[in-house]
């Protein structure tokens, strides 16, 4: 029950929100309330792993099985999270452009809502039906609080772009979860993970698991399909790239892991040499045009596609030190990009543009409250140990250089290396941002300065420099949540 | 006890993260640092004292992975106590002196953070028992170097040199990475026990072994990697010394030595190691000759120095362990620091880092003159100082690696170290005699140092124009980029390093002290600021020549043969003499002989920076590639079908006129009987 009402809650509000009148000034209570009761209701389910398991479309048999287990609690508390720190800035800022403030904070608690159910179904329509709620309104956050500082067309084509990719990978997927419910019998993702693929002719396995990797790599994103992320991310609002990088991401992988990897181990094990050479490729591309990419939020929406390459290179090893390494990694760029995607919207805020080739004033001495994060944050980009980047990474590689049996050890190898090579163009770019914001290469000390951090937003700053710095330090918190359930989840593919 | 082998790591890296997050003010931030760095010397100390033998102490519990462990081990041994003791002992004076150096820079507290940070890294490193703690405690000094010498983030070329160290050994890193995760794979745990047992499947393992090297080349300064070194130089004086002294550049070879039995037993890894180190050796040294700026020269000898400890490891024979390359590890920690120490304090007097200005002031007192005396004479190795010791015993080592069998790769280094020992012996005499023998200035009190601090104490409105970024040079002359900048700059414009030759020593006009508020009653602050700097100095002194004593307690660290002491002693002395001969005792600086272009080339590295930045201009030039590839090949197809599909909508929109035609009535009658058919015949 407390896990309906989980779900629930901020999808009511939500709906309030988007409901209310302009004028009231009532969204700032909904919304705080709604986020805070959502996190914490979260922290009690995520303890307590309260499940929810009754029958809802009994056609179809498909059944409202929502439950939280090791490899979803991190992505939950993660979502919940960041969704109060989303909504402390939002109402901590001036108000937003292109509609009204209970708009923006309807569609985020919508996008929550939806995120949520995505991590907690156990059924595989479920999921696919959790994981379309999010694409309306973050296509509204895009489309009507996106930069104003850009044309309409701009905004229009951030938007369209973002909706034609996320629907096209929605119907790929749809089809890899009909085609595999169908062959099983069965929904529920646990008969199928238990099944792990048998009874499939390995044809269909691969089909299954080439629509569903096609389908969700389109979130993730996994090269070349990586497109629409820059634009949906300079584009987007704080809020809107904090949601996208943060938790729409994750669905992604997520969604590899609890549908593909788990239900047809075979057909993502002979596609694992693929989703190597992407994942890798994916690294160095995103990584060379972060060294000479111009728009800050832009270079950040690189880097995410060069991270989330560790991620899938991780998945492609199909080892257990793979998984963890791919679970960490996962949430180690929720948090640091979505504090890189704060700071940097919050300068473009005050700057009127992200292009850093602008002179502007140097933050160090400045500003330093935006300048220690913005740093943090790109030491953590570019994998500096003892923050949290560091440990999915390194375990990407370590795991990728000795991958499950039968998967391509050489080629592997050879990904690793050039994984490697990513390492070092990611200390390229993190070093260039800092040098030209933080240090003030090119640097105009004339122009205007901007206005330190304060208050709410400077809290959710800590708060998320503090996260990575905790989980830099101690990333055994994260890795025990998920150990048995991973381990469990390839038990089923190793037999 | 184990809690004390934790806390010589957690101590300095608290104190890094609470000055970074929580010191705002200067005396809480000093307090923070010092004496953070005296608990670390004391616990470093009890850890020397007391080893533990052990190789199981528990940082933060394994990380769950299933197949490959990493369970994150500390140890503890008599190497581990005696370079944790060092490290921690130079970092104390660096420290201390520290407080003295940057006593007018704002941003102090960052800075002596960073220096916590950095200490934390090595000291992890040296007490690592697993090669994932290796890579963190690594990949920390390498941030710490990239922030501590951008710290005046307003010069471009401190700002370029931060970036040209950081990348350079980031690239090395790859190797590093690739490397340890071989050797880790291959033990199935990352576990530095589990790794040195590992038997068999000697392929991989050479690569995991050779990677390693091409990984320590980049931090430990080996040619390729080499360049970054002497342009860190743009850092203030304390980062310098603590670069070169213990920490960063000299984590290399104890990596190496951590790995030493797997190294034993492998030729072609060792064979690499030894072609390299030889060649960066004698590269570096010569190169070191022809420097005109001291702290360029002293970087270039410690590139030189550092070599000449891989190559114990390259070359002694397997039996000799690591003692040999870890004793010059030790005597070359105290005496580098001593140099650097001594040449930020000369900087500041002389108001440059630049030779030719300097030129007589070594003579401004007592402790800075026989702190300069010892620094240089232990680098060239004179006996009895601890240089001579831990040099011979190399030498002797590799002589016995010769002897032993190992052939191409012990004569190889045999021939760089003697190189070697005539090269640096020339250069040292040829600094000693520039410092030693210039004009005396007049202004200068010369009784003593205090005397000298205290005239020299800058005003305290340098500190904001130097934050602002301004040229702060009296007469607003644009200041030459070239080397770091001391504190306490008197004249007009730093001389770039490559005009230094002609410029004439600079007058010094010093500013009027400023009165500083007394501190803890008696003593005024800079009193105690300058006894701090003396002590530091004085302190590397004493170990400089006492160092020795601490390497009796590391099995093999001294040996030296007397036919090669013999044979280096006199190639010292015939250095020396042939040098004061060229530099007409003193009345020139030797460096004049050569040829205005070789030396030019030689300040200028011979052209290493040019490639590296053909390098970068290659990677960038791929990048934009890539960019172009991204925006107008991948996102060809969305638009592609954007614009498809705006055209069918356009030419559905064109066939349908909205007027109900005749043909469509048609069609819509024929579609209703097909219906009504259908339905009726099927039933």
């Amino acid at each position: 029950m407390a896990v309906t009402i989980l779900v629930l809650v901020p999808l009511v509000a939500a709906i309030l929100l988007l409901a209310m009148p302009p004028v009231s000034g009532a969204d700032r209570a909904v919304a705080l309330v709604a986020s805070v009761a959502t996190a914490g209701l979260a922290v009690v389910v995520s303890a307590l792993r309260l499940e929810v398991d009754v029958m809802w479309i009994r056609a179809l048999g498909i059944r409202w099985h929502l439950a939280p287990d090791g490899i979803s609690i991190a992505l939950i508390l993660l979502t919940v999270l960041l969704t109060v720190g989303i909504v402390l800035h939002t109402l901590h800022g001036p108000p937003p452009e292109g509609g009204t403030r209970s708009t923006l904070l309807g569609c985020v608690l919508l996008v929550e809502a939806g995120a949520l159910g995505t991590f907690l179904a156990r059924d595989a329509l479920l999921f696919f039906v959790a994981f379309e709620v999010v694409l309306v309104p973050m296509w509204v956050l895009i489309r009507r609080f996106g930069d104003h500082h850009r044309t309409d067309a701009v905004r229009a084509d951030a938007a369209g772009r973002f909706i034609f990719f996320t629907v096209l990978g929605s119907t790929l997927m749809l089809v890899g979860i009909l085609f595999l419910v169908y062959h099983q019998g069965s929904s529920d993702l646990g008969v199928l993970a238990a099944a792990h693929g048998s009874g499939m002719p390995h044809g269909v396995q691969l089909a299954v698991a080439a629509l569903l990797l096609a389908g969700l790599g389109i979130k993730v994103p996994i090269w070349p399909l990586h497109t629409w992320l820059p634009a949906a991310h300079t584009i987007a609002p704080t809020a809107g790239s904090v949601l996208l990088a943060a938790v729409l991401l994750k669905m992604g992988t997520y969604g590899i892991v609890r549908l593909a990897v788990a239900t047809v181990p075979d057909g993502v094990a002979t596609l694992s040499p693929v989703l190597a050479v992407l994942g890798v490729v994916g690294i160095v591309w995103g990584g060379l045009a972060c060294l000479v990419e111009r728009d800050l939020k832009r270079l950040v929406a690189y880097s995410s596609v060069a991270h989330m390459g560790f991620v899938v290179l991780a998945l492609a090893s199909g080892s257990h030190t793979g998984l963890q390494a791919a679970l960490f990694g996962n949430i180690a760029h929720g948090v640091v990009a979505s504090l890189l995607f704060f700071v940097v919207g919050d300068l473009k805020e005050q700057w009127g543009s992200a292009d850093l080739a602008v002179a502007r004033v140097a933050l160090r001495d400045t500003a330093p409250r935006f300048g220690l994060p913005l740093v943090f944050g790109f030491a953590a980009a570019l994998g500096l140990p003892g923050l949290v980047s560091f440990w999915g990474e390194f375990l990407a590689l370590y795991a990728a250089w000795f991958p499950a049996p039968g998967r391509p050890v050489a080629l592997l190898r050879v990904c690793v290396v050039l994984g490697a090579v990513g390492l070092a163009i990611a200390a390229g770019y993190a070093v260039r941002v800092i040098r030209i914001v933080w240090a003030g290469e090119g640097s105009d000390p004339a122009a205007s300065p901007v206005r330190d951090l304060r208050g709410a937003r400077r809290a959710v700053v800590v708060a998320l420099v503090g996260a990575t710095v905790v989980l830099g330090v101690g990333p055994q918190l994260l890795l025990h949540l998920s150990n048995a359930d991973a381990a469990g989840l390839l038990e089923a593919v190793r037999r | 006890m184990t809690w004390v082998v934790r806390l010589v790591v957690l101590v300095p890296a608290l104190a890094g993260l609470a000055g970074l997050l929580l010191a705002r003010s200067r005396p809480a931030a000093q307090r923070i640092a010092v004496g953070a760095a005296v608990a670390t010397t004391v616990l470093a100390l009890i850890q020397w004292v007391a080893p533990l033998g052990t190789g199981d102490i528990d940082t933060f519990g394994a990380l769950p992975l299933g197949d490959l462990s990493a369970p994150l081990h500390l140890l503890s041994d008599e190497l581990s106590g005696l370079i944790g003791f060092v490290v921690a002992f130079v970092v104390l004076t660096i420290q201390a002196y520290t407080v003295w150096y940057l006593r007018e820079d704002a941003r102090y507290p960052q800075f002596a953070a960073g220096v916590s940070l950095f200490a934390a890294g090595m000291l992890l490193l040296v007490q690592s028992a697993d090669l994932v703690l290796t890579l963190v405690g690594w990949e920390i000094m390498g941030w710490c170097s990239w922030l501590l010498i951008g710290h005046d983030s307003e010069r471009a070329a401190a700002r370029r040199a931060a970036y040209k160290a950081f990348m350079v050994t980031r690239i090395a890193d790859i190797a590093m990475v690739v490397g340890l995760i071989t050797l880790s794979v291959r033990a199935r745990s990352t576990d530095l026990f589990a790794v040195l047992t590992e038997p068999g499947r000697t392929g991989l393992l050479t690569f995991g072994l050779v990677c390693v090297v091409f990984g320590i080349a980049g931090k430990s300064g080996l040619v390729p990697f080499h360049d970054w070194l002497p342009d860190a130089m743009e850092g203030p004086t304390p980062v310098s010394a603590l670069i070169h002294a213990a920490t960063m550049v000299a984590a290399g070879s104890y990596v190496i030595a951590r790995l030493f039995s797997l190294y034993a037993g492998n030729d072609a890894a060792r064979t690499v190691l030894a072609v390299l180190a030889a060649i960066t050796m004698v590269y570096a040294a010569a190169l070191a000759f022809a420097q005109s700026d001291l702290k360029r020269l002293l970087a270039y000898s410690t590139l030189s120095q550092v070599a000449i400890m891989l190559s114990a490891l390259a070359a002694a024979p397997a039996a000799f362990g690591v003692g040999p390359g870890m004793g010059h590890l030790v005597g070359h920690a105290f005496f580098k620091a001593l140099l650097f120490l001594g040449g930020g304090w000369l900087a500041v007097i002389a108001g440059s880092t630049a030779l030719a200005p300097m030129a007589g002031h070594v003579r401004s007192g007592v402790v800075l003159r026989w702190g300069m005396a010892i620094g240089f004479a232990a680098l060239a190795g004179v006996p009895p100082l601890v240089g001579f010791f831990t040099k011979d015993t190399v030498i002797d080592a590799a002589l016995e690696g010769a002897a032993d069998g190992a052939g191409f790769r012990a004569w190889v280094v045999v021939v760089a170290l003697f190189a070697t020992v005539l090269l640096t012996a020339a250069y040292c005499t040829r600094a000693w005699l520039v410092l030693a023998n210039g004009p005396q200035p007049a202004r200068r009190p010369a009784n003593g140092a205090l005397e000298v601090e205290r005239v020299g104490a800058p005003a305290g409105s340098v500190t904001n124009s130097r934050l602002a970024g301004v040229a702060w040079s009296p007469d607003g002359a644009v200041v030459a980029a070239g080397t770091e900048r001391p504190p306490e700059q008197t004249s007009a414009g730093e001389p770039d390093p490559e005009l230094v030759d002609e410029t004439p020593p600079a007058p010094s006009e010093h500013r009027p002290s400023v009165q500083v508020a007394p501190w803890r009653g008696w003593w005024s602050d800079t009193e105690l600021l300058a006894l701090l700097r003396t002590a530091s100095v004085a302190a590397l002194a004493a170990g400089s020549v006492l160092g020795t004593l601490l390497l009796l307690t590391l099995p093999g660290s001294i040996h030296v043969g007397w036919l090669s002491a013999v044979v280096s002693v006199l190639l010292i002395a015939g250095a020396a003499w042939a040098v004061w001969v060229v530099a007409r005792r003193g009345q020139r600086d030797a460096a004049d002989v050569l040829p205005q272009p070789v030396r030019a080339a030689a300040v200028a590295g011979l052209g290493a920076d040019t490639a590296y930045a053909a390098f970068g201009r290659a990677v960038v030039a791929t990048a934009r590639l890539v960019v172009f590839l991204d925006r107008d090949v991948l996102d060809a197809y969305p638009r592609a079908f954007a614009a498809t599909t705006r055209a069918v909508g356009r030419a559905g929109q064109r066939t349908h006129r909205a007027v109900p035609s005749l043909g469509l009535i048609g069609v819509v009658a024929g579609v209703v009987v097909v219906a009504v058919l259908g339905v009726t015949v099927w039933r």
